[in-house]
């Protein structure tokens, strides 16, 4: 498409030389139609997924709109959201349950999520803590930042996650930039459906996103690209962040347990620093009287049955896992005293 | 300087509000200051480099006016070579010692190699090539010298044009500076459509395109010949509206401060052959090859044999000045074959669609042809994409294998990009085909003000909507 000579001469010839000034104005007059359309469509998208009930925007409405309010609450990553069925466990304990794990989130960016929960909603009798071997990592950049966008203007939520990412302030005021420019997903779509009544499938069961997958290549391929196998970082960062989600709960007086979830055993013995991690992780539980159970030695770990990749259970594994933990959890709910650790056999024994 | 990047987005409307409101003496002054900017916005200890060159050829055209007529000569000479020996340092050091190494190994003469850390400054041929067109110009005769090192600088630093063309003559742009340019609202406006055209092209089409083509060309062993395939054709696009869209952004960007630039494309994927493909395609340095190597070397004027080694020549110095890499100077001369090759069977071809009754100018033989240079352009620009001879090889000998259908994603580009990236290419296509047949700005301009401007924000909306806002660098600043 080319405006060039005679493009020029087309629109000489169709209207009159403006002056200077009706020119800046109108060309301001342009621009400021283009600040106005961006804004009110940042206002109709945030308006439109924050409608949106089912996925995991559903699930993160429920959070930010004061809807859940349950007694216990799982926080974690992809790996609480993909392994813990709330449905189970709120049928084993006899309490309310909510998955509150957040796809590709580290521990800092999990404890922002958790404190707009506790704004929002009801204060929970416990909080189930998943850990991770990236437990003590923090985040470099918030993954699907556009999911957190149209609460931004949420000032708890905001001042947390601009800590992890200054650049949140861009997403914050420049009208679109979190939707444009920070998102790939188009996830403005979504949000645009939503006005009109279009929702995303439904795959989120309060929280908890059951993964109806086999077993992939995805492990082999990390074989072959990490022969030696690989170590987590332990940051002094990631350190602090699990320790203020324990002061979190200290001060909120929410009692709070860490489970390390299922991990493909073939994994474990690829993680380098696996010893080193673990040992971080039991000294502040030990240090904060948190309980640990430790599924490192689950009897299906070494099973593709029941898991999809070497840090996710499938549904099959979810269920079974989540059966599992109701069973502990309605015992520690039941007790007064906690134990500083328990892994899954010694529960068993008990 | 991005184009693409939030700091132009400050920088272009403020360099333009105090152009406009500085008197003459001083506007050239300040665009050669904001020029220095955008260059520095880079890594900003190379402007030292760029002020070599300029120093060379600013001397260098003066006193080609000055000297002896046996004089100069040798000191056009002098002139190139120092100007071409930057260019060496920095882009081609490397690769000609390794090269030599891997000769040398070759009888058995094993030196070992040094590899010299040196990052190659954004643009470096497109502004080296800029200032030898000045000094031959005005060797030649057909420029005067410019005697003003600020003006001089600022032909060779305009910002909209300095590090990815196009590769302007000092005849088309050294006058403008001196040239009082009025504020004019169709020329900002039209200034502005056309910079809008080019976002569309780089954010929109360009970069969502390279997010398939990166991921794929990056280890093409791990993806299905459908995946080179369509890698393969997106690449094409990908470097047509990225480069394209530089020139278009560039082109509109001068237009609005009043300055005209050359025009560099011309819908080249609808050229009939590959001879017509080079005349639209970057025709700034085609011409520039064509004017100062291709005539030079004799052009056609000569013996078929040496008419044909001019023009592997002259493709070969083209892939070469893209890039320090085998695989550009086989992508060049790939070119050059096809042209050699083109003329060789002119004759043989006119008598074989005779025959089967597709003289010239009917549809289907026009369709043949536009679909055989489109094929044939996309077959070369692999060996300008990947990474290695070793990478070509495996993508020209793969594209047609395992032809899975249920492997099309990749990484970073999901399926629900396709149809995003699918109808980008689409809407380029017919806002092409509709400038070329019903004039877009002539019916956007009879429309009423409120209807055009619903139309133009509209547009703008689009491009923010579907843009890929990865800060991609332009793929030609690497040259």
């Amino acid at each position: 498409m080319k405006w060039g000579t005679e493009q020029i001469s087309v629109a000489k010839a169709r209207e009159p030389v403006l002056d200077p000034l009706t020119a800046v104005r109108r060309l301001a007059g342009f621009f400021a139609l283009l600040v106005a359309l961006a804004f009110v469509t940042n206002v109709v998208i945030a308006h439109g997924l924050k409608q949106i009930r089912t996925s995991s925007f559903g699930a993160w409405n429920q959070v930010m709109q004061g809807k859940v309010n349950a007694d216990v609450i799982i926080t974690g990553s992809s790996r609480a959201t993909y392994h813990y069925d709330p449905r189970v466990i709120q049928g084993g304990t006899g309490h309310t349950t909510f998955n509150l794990g957040r796809v590709g989130s580290q521990t800092d960016v999990q404890v922002a999520v958790l404190k707009a929960y506790l704004e929002h909603n009801k204060k929970p009798q416990l909080i189930v803590h998943n850990l991770d071997a990236f437990s003590l990592v923090t985040t470099s950049k918030v993954y699907e930042p556009a999911q957190y966008v149209p609460y931004l203007d949420d000032p708890e939520l905001y001042q947390s996650m601009r800590q992890i990412d200054p650049e949140v302030i861009k997403s914050r005021y420049i009208p679109l930039y979190g939707y444009v420019v920070e998102d790939m997903n188009f996830t403005w779509i979504l949000g645009v459906k939503a006005l009109f009544g279009y929702s995303p499938k439904q795959n989120y069961f309060q929280g908890f996103f059951p993964r109806d997958k086999e077993w992939t290549d995805e492990f082999e391929k990390f074989k072959a690209g990490n022969p030696r196998g690989m170590s987590f970082a332990v940051e002094p960062e990631g350190i602090e962040a699990l320790q203020e989600l324990i002061q979190l709960c200290q001060r909120g007086g929410i009692r709070l347990i860490f489970v390390y979830s299922p991990e493909y055993s073939e994994m474990q013995s690829l993680t380098i620093n696996r010893a080193e991690i673990f040992t971080r992780l039991r000294e502040l539980a030990v240090a904060n009287e948190v309980p640990l159970l430790d599924y490192s030695a689950w009897k299906y770990n070494g099973d593709r049955e029941y898991f999809y990749n070497s840090q996710h259970l499938n549904a099959a594994g979810a269920a079974l896992f989540s059966d599992d933990v109701a069973k502990r959890l309605k015992t520690y709910l039941a007790s007064q005293s906690t134990t500083s650790e328990a892994s899954p056999q010694q529960a068993e024994s008990k | 300087m991005l184009f693409n990047s939030l700091e132009f987005a400050i920088f272009f409307p403020v360099v333009t509000g105090i152009f406009f409101l500085l008197s003459q003496r001083w506007r050239v002054h300040w665009l050669l200051m904001a020029s220095c900017i955008f260059y520095m916005a880079f890594i900003p200890a190379y402007i030292l480099i760029l002020f070599v060159t300029i120093l060379i050829d600013y001397f260098a055209g003066i006193y080609l006016e000055r000297v002896r007529q046996e004089y100069r000569k040798p000191l056009l000479w002098m002139s190139i070579l120092s100007t071409c020996a930057v260019l060496f340092i920095f882009k081609y050091f490397n690769f000609f010692t390794d090269s030599f190494v891997g000769l040398a190994g070759l009888f058995g003469w094993h030196l070992p190699r040094h590899v010299a850390s040196i990052i190659l400054p954004i643009g470096l041929s497109f502004h080296t090539f800029q200032s030898l067109s000045y000094v031959i110009e005005v060797y030649h005769g057909k420029q005067k010298a410019e005697h003003n090192l600020v003006v001089y600088a600022t032909y060779v630093m305009f910002f909209p044009q300095l590090v990815a063309g196009p590769i302007e003559r000092p005849q088309n742009l050294l006058h403008q500076f001196r040239e009082w340019h009025e504020f004019n609202y169709t020329n900002v406006t039209d200034g502005l459509k056309r910079m809008a055209w080019g976002f569309f092209k780089k954010l929109v089409v360009a970069d969502r395109l390279a997010l398939y083509v990166n991921d794929v060309y990056s280890a093409p062993r791990n993806y299905t010949g459908l995946q080179l395939t369509i890698a393969s054709v997106f690449f094409a696009y990908q470097i047509y509206c990225d480069f394209s869209g530089y020139s278009d952004i560039a082109i509109g960007a001068a237009q609005v401060l009043g300055f005209r630039l050359i025009e560099n494309f011309k819908t080249p994927y609808y050229a009939l052959s590959i001879s017509e493909f080079w005349q639209r395609w970057h025709i700034s340095l085609s011409t520039w090859f064509k004017d100062y190597l291709y005539i030079p070397l004799g052009g056609n004027r000569v013996s078929r044999s040496r008419h044909i080694i001019n023009l592997l020549i002259t493709f070969g110095l083209s892939g070469l000045w893209h890039g320090a890499n085998w695989t550009y100077v086989v992508w060049g001369l790939l070119n050059g074959t096809y042209l050699v090759t083109g003329f060789l069977t002119k004759q043989w071809r006119d008598r074989f669609f005779a025959a089967i009754g597709l003289p010239e100018r009917t549809a289907m033989r026009r369709a043949i042809m536009l679909a055989t240079t489109f094929t044939l352009t996309t077959f070369a620009w692999i060996l300008f994409r990947a990474r290695s001879m070793g990478d070509a090889a495996y993508v020209f000998t793969h594209l047609a294998s395992n032809w899975d259908l249920h492997r099309l994603a990749t990484e970073q580009f999901y399926m629900r990009q396709f149809p995003v990236a699918v109808l980008s290419i689409l809407v380029l296509e017919i806002g092409q085909r509709l400038d070329k047949t019903i004039r877009i700005p002539s019916i956007m301009g009879a429309l009423p003000m409120p209807a055009r401007w619903t139309l133009y924000a509209g547009f703008v909306m689009v491009v923010v909507m579907f843009g890929v806002y990865q800060q991609m660098q332009f793929i030609y600043f690497q040259f």
